[in-house]
């Protein structure tokens, strides 16, 4: 569905995305991975064919450059953020995007559901919370029901419970036949929506993956939050640091990032350098940037 | 609309929008956001006020006296327009793409089924709409007071008026997007804007003034360099349509009529044409080649 | 009713001028019988002194009357040229010419084709028509006559090949009265003292009247509109021009009223109006012996109301109202206006750009009005600077000049008793405007929108410069 074939596209002298190759058949969904730089967010803006870029990609058949408006009317697109008039009514931008994607008999209330935002057809775009306004891009996205979605770091802005239930609202199309292609640095978004996961570095394809191989392949971490009392915690920070972990301070404790198989390796520097510990527990994968590849 | 199944899986069809759907859901679009925003209003309540102003006064003077003319109403007016409607136009046209692509407005709606021009001849007809109506407006609420102090000022004089202004804004508003589309901040476009006003408001007339007084301009000389300023065009267009002559405006308005006669309507019609048309393609063919971020 | 007429002649545009004066169609004036020698045989036959008839009818001759004769002409009597040589010609004193229809005469220039040529004195040319002629009622050593109550109707020529209306050559004491001249070149007087042109009206002439050499003139009540020049008057002395409405002649001088070297004249209640020029000055008045007066007069919506050649002085200006001219007064080339004097006693003019107010309520500004725009000098300086005329640079310059004393220029004139109302005018429907510290007003007005202009221009600039924080790209 999605043939991207040598793409290069450079900014002045840095190479953004290098030589990228890359198939996406109907039906597949394949994951971006890589660190901010790493090219993702280039390629989708070539494969929309927002950039001038060397090379080609195809989508559905149509060349993007030189058919861009069949190739983009095959894609539904959702950005980092909604970027649109603040003041526009949510029905209006429904209405008005329906327009501009040639989709007749739209209706507005039947899109804004099948988002979760009923009932808010009324509401100006400013209005909405950063999690309804992704869905708003969503619904945009489906109208007209196009083959293809292309996703760029749908979820960064948003909070962890709104994360949540936007990948649900995703994986429910992962499965319909859909061809997906996002971008992300998050597990748990890939874990949950990606087939494929190619990884991306400096521009490069540097291999590719399967989501469940991707955890091992980095050592998948957790979060370990141990709770202190105040007069010890900079010095657990100190202590935790000079042994290799990044510690930071984080309300009534301090938050260690740890890899999955060294757990208790913290609590243990702890209880030797005589510091006592209140209580701990373990949390989820979570959006610090220790966590990122 | 054309219809495309290449590449999809057998049933689904999906219409591309055509050309003019595109330019004119773009258009209205602009049309709404330009009479909702804030300077809008103000432009037009300014212009309108300026342009009851320079009514009621003239009207004051000379219509008391039953007598009518060339006097200050058309004088007042054409000035009024040559100080406002370019500057309104400039702005306008500069403030669109450069803040569109500041917001990241610019990527989403490229990011649909549509082309760059439909975009940006989209934003030209709905500014374009928008400046017609301000025109309208502030000159309809003068030729309403005039008719009320009953000013002898023939309608027809003010539909010239009107139109010519029109034509002087489309030219402005090219220049503006072409100054929106070259500049990478829309603060850096306004700022162009307003210099370009600056150089055809004062700057190009105090050069021809200089000219003519220390170079000793011949006349044909003179009026060839006025021609180039579309604001001079639109000064002696509307004066000529109106006034059936140029004399007012001394040897070279006689000369000008004496040498071309009734061409004069195609001289000024092209001079104008050509401020409209060179930059806007100008700027389209500038914002095909430009990332849109 | 002649006055509103005349003013609805001046008010209205060209066309209906034409259809009010369309030249009867040279078809008409052949219907009926053909009548070849029977008018000539008419007058030969005549005892003189006696008083003729001439029936109706189409009178194909060219007339000499040479004994005194009082023709009458019955409606409908032609004497049609046939488009060749002079018409009529009047060689015998005390001849009365009255009612006759006169067309077609030649076109030949060199030899003045002329409907009628009076060659004696005393003749009464009264209530005729004069269509498609070369020249009109031409006065040769004709005094004491009376020229009254005619139609005359140039030939749509060229204005080079056309030729005058109505000329009086030392035609002393002559009245000329109640004509009206149309497509002609020029009406004009030489060498006759004392005569009076009153009520007559030119239009699409060259020189609506056209004063030479001619002394003790009273020019009053005419209607002058679309001509070249409205009134020129030249190497005269003694003229009065009262009650004229000079209205909206433009030619390539386009003067109202024109004076070249005239001496001893008074210009009053006339209204002068729609110019390329209201009036122009050259040389006059010639002597100092008698101001030229200028008193009463509408001064309206010319291109330039007054304009001084450099070395005019001894004018005196009071009690007229210079209303909304583009220029109000200016000085072709450089020069100065200080032997000139706008006012009369206690008495100034109505200025509409007198920016002063009138505190003590005398009606008179308690400030003078000093005329010293730095754009109207360099326009005087340098004409075809009129092409950026009504630009807003134009007003830049203007206030750059008052704001900057170092550039401002002296001031053209002074009037050092403005009035603060306009002067009632004898002329015309309506010619005392209402207006009242206008300048002032429409300047405050200007003020505010300029004011209400910037705020916005400055809220677009920080919305500019704020970049995302909101919608200022909109409009």
């Amino acid at each position: 569905m999605i043939t991207i074939e040598r793409v290069s596209k450079r900014f002045g002298k840095t190479a953004a995305v290098d030589d990228v190759s890359l198939d996406i058949p109907a039906g597949d969904s394949v994951a971006l991975w890589g660190t901010n730089g790493a090219g993702k967010t280039t390629l989708i803006r070539c494969v929309l064919g927002l950039l001038r870029f060397r090379g080609r990609v195809r989508v559905g058949g149509f060349d993007v450059r030189t058919r861009g408006k069949p190739a983009r009317r095959l894609i539904g697109y959702v950005p980092q953020e909604l970027g649109f008039y603040d003041d526009l009514g949510v029905a209006a931008a429904v209405r008005y995007f329906a327009r501009l994607r040639a989709v007749d008999g739209v209706e507005v209330e039947k899109v804004l559901a099948s988002v979760g935002l009923e009932g808010h057809g009324g509401k100006r775009i400013r209005e909405l919370s950063g999690g309804m306004k992704q869905r708003l891009a969503l619904g945009i996205a489906l109208l007209g029901d196009p083959p293809v979605l292309v996703l760029d770091e749908v979820t960064a802005s948003l909070d962890a419970c709104g994360r949540e239930a936007f990948i649900a609202l995703l994986s429910g199309l992962a499965g319909s036949g859909k061809s997906l292609l996002f971008a992300s640095h998050r597990v748990d978004e890939v874990t949950a929506l990606a087939r494929r996961v190619v990884l991306l570095e400096k521009g490069r394809v540097t291999g590719e993956v399967s989501p469940q191989d991707l955890g091992v392949r980095l050592g998948a971490q957790t979060v370990l939050h141990i709770t202190l009392h105040d007069r010890v915690r900079g010095r657990a920070i100190d202590v935790l640091r000079a042994r290799g972990f990044p510690a930071r301070l984080n309300g009534v404790g301090v938050l260690v990032p740890v890899p999955a198989v060294q757990k208790v390796a913290p609590l243990r520097i702890l209880a030797e350098e005589r510091i006592d510990i209140e209580d701990f527990e373990l949390l989820g994968a979570s959006t610090h940037e220790e966590h990122r590849p | 609309m054309t219809t495309i199944t290449a590449g999809l899986s057998s049933g689904m069809r999906l219409r591309v929008p055509t050309l003019s759907a595109n330019v004119l859901s773009v258009a209205l679009r602009e049309l709404r956001e330009a009479v909702r925003s804030r300077w809008f209003l103000l432009y037009t309540l300014g212009f309108a006020a300026l342009g009851l102003g320079v009514s009621y006064a003239s009207s004051a003077s000379a219509g008391g006296a039953g007598l009518s003319g060339f006097g200050r109403t058309t004088a007042g007016l054409v000035n009024l327009v040559l100080l406002v409607v370019p500057l309104m136009a400039l702005t306008a046209g500069a403030g669109t793409i450069a803040s569109d692509r500041e917001r990241g407005m610019l990527v989403y709606l490229l990011s649909q089924p549509v082309s760059r021009l439909e975009v940006l001849l989209g934003k030209y007809v709905g500014l374009g709409a928008a400046l017609l109506a301000c025109i309208c407006l502030g000159l309809g609420s003068c030729a309403g007071i005039l008719a009320w102090k009953g000013d002898a000022t023939r309608p027809l004089s003010m539909v010239w008026l009107a139109g010519l202004s029109f034509g002087l804004a489309l030219g402005m508003l090219s220049v503006g997007m072409l100054a929106s589309v070259l500049a990478r901040k829309a603060s850096v476009a306004v700022g162009t804007a307003i210099f370009l006003w600056l150089a055809l408001v004062f700057v190009s007339d105090l050069a021809l003034m200089a000219g003519t007084m220390a170079l000793k301009l011949r006349i044909e000389e003179l009026l060839a360099m006025a021609l180039v300023n579309p604001l001079q065009v639109f000064k002696m267009w509307s004066l000529h349509a109106i006034d059936s002559s140029l004399d007012v405006l001394g040897p070279a308005g006689l000369y000008a009529v004496d040498e071309y006669g009734g061409r004069l309507h195609l001289i000024f019609g092209a001079c104008l044409m050509a401020w409209v048309v060179a930059p806007l393609a100008l700027a389209a063919a500038v914002f095909s080649r430009r990332a849109p971020v | 009713m002649f006055v509103v007429l005349t003013m609805l002649l001046a008010l209205t545009g060209p066309a209906s001028v034409q259809e009010g004066m369309a030249p009867p169609s040279a078809p008409a004036l052949s219907d009926g019988p053909v009548n070849t020698g029977r008018l000539g045989a008419m007058i030969r036959e005549a005892a003189p002194g006696a008083v003729v008839l001439v029936p109706a009818g189409v009178y194909r001759e060219h007339l000499r009357i040479d004994k005194p004769l009082t023709l009458i002409a019955e409606p409908g009597a032609v004497i049609d040229g046939g488009g060749s040589g002079d018409i009529v010609e009047i060689a015998a004193p005390d001849v009365t010419f009255r009612g006759f229809v006169v067309c077609h005469t030649g076109i030949d220039l060199d030899r003045e084709n002329a409907a009628i040529r009076v060659l004696a004195p005393r003749a009464t040319i009264e209530g005729n028509t004069l269509e498609d002629i070369l020249f009109g009622i031409d006065l040769r050593e004709a005094p004491d006559s009376v020229v009254r109550g005619n139609r005359v109707g140039g030939k749509v020529l060229d204005i080079a090949r056309r030729g005058d209306g109505l000329r009086l050559w030392r035609a002393d004491r002559t009245l000329v009265e109640g004509n009206t001249v149309h497509d002609g070149r020029d009406a004009v007087l030489w060498y006759s003292t004392g005569i009076t042109v009153r009520g007559n009206r030119s239009v699409r002439c060259r020189y609506g009247l056209h004063l030479m050499y001619s002394d003790e003139v009273t020019i009053e009540d005419n209607v002058l509109t679309e001509n070249s020049v409205g009134i020129y008057l030249m190497y005269s002395r003694g003229v009065m021009v009262r009650r004229n409405q000079l209205v909206r002649n433009r030619g390539p001088s386009g003067y109202g009223l024109g004076l070249k070297e005239t001496d001893r004249f008074t210009v009053e209640h006339n209204l002068i109006h729609g110019n390329r020029v209201g009036v122009y000055l050259d040389g006059s008045p010639f002597t100092d012996a008698q101001p030229g007066v200028f008193t009463r007069n509408t001064i309206a919506l010319n291109d330039v109301g007054i304009t001084f050649l450099p070395a005019v002085r001894g004018n005196r200006l009071s009690a007229n109202n210079f209303i909304d001219n583009i220029e109000q007064v200016s000085i072709a080339g450089r020069g100065e206006l200080k032997g000139n004097q706008f006012w009369d006693g206690d008495v100034g003019n109505f200025w509409t750009d007198y920016v002063g107010y009138d505190k003590d309520r005398d009606g008179v500004g308690d400030f003078v009005h000093e005329s010293r725009t730095l754009f109207e000098n360099l326009m005087d300086r340098e004409p075809k600077l009129r092409l950026l005329l009504f630009s807003p640079t134009q007003q830049a310059i203007e206030f750059v000049g008052r704001a900057m004393p170092a550039i401002r220029p002296e001031p053209k004139f002074v009037d050092e008793v403005p009035l603060m109302r306009p002067v009632a005018v004898e002329v015309g429907a309506g010619g005392a405007p209402s207006a009242v510290g206008l300048g002032a007003a429409s300047a405050g007005i200007l003020g505010v929108g300029v004011f209400v202009l910037s705020v916005g221009l400055s809220g677009r600039l920080a919305a500019g410069l704020r970049g995302k924080s909101g919608r200022g790209g909109g409009a």
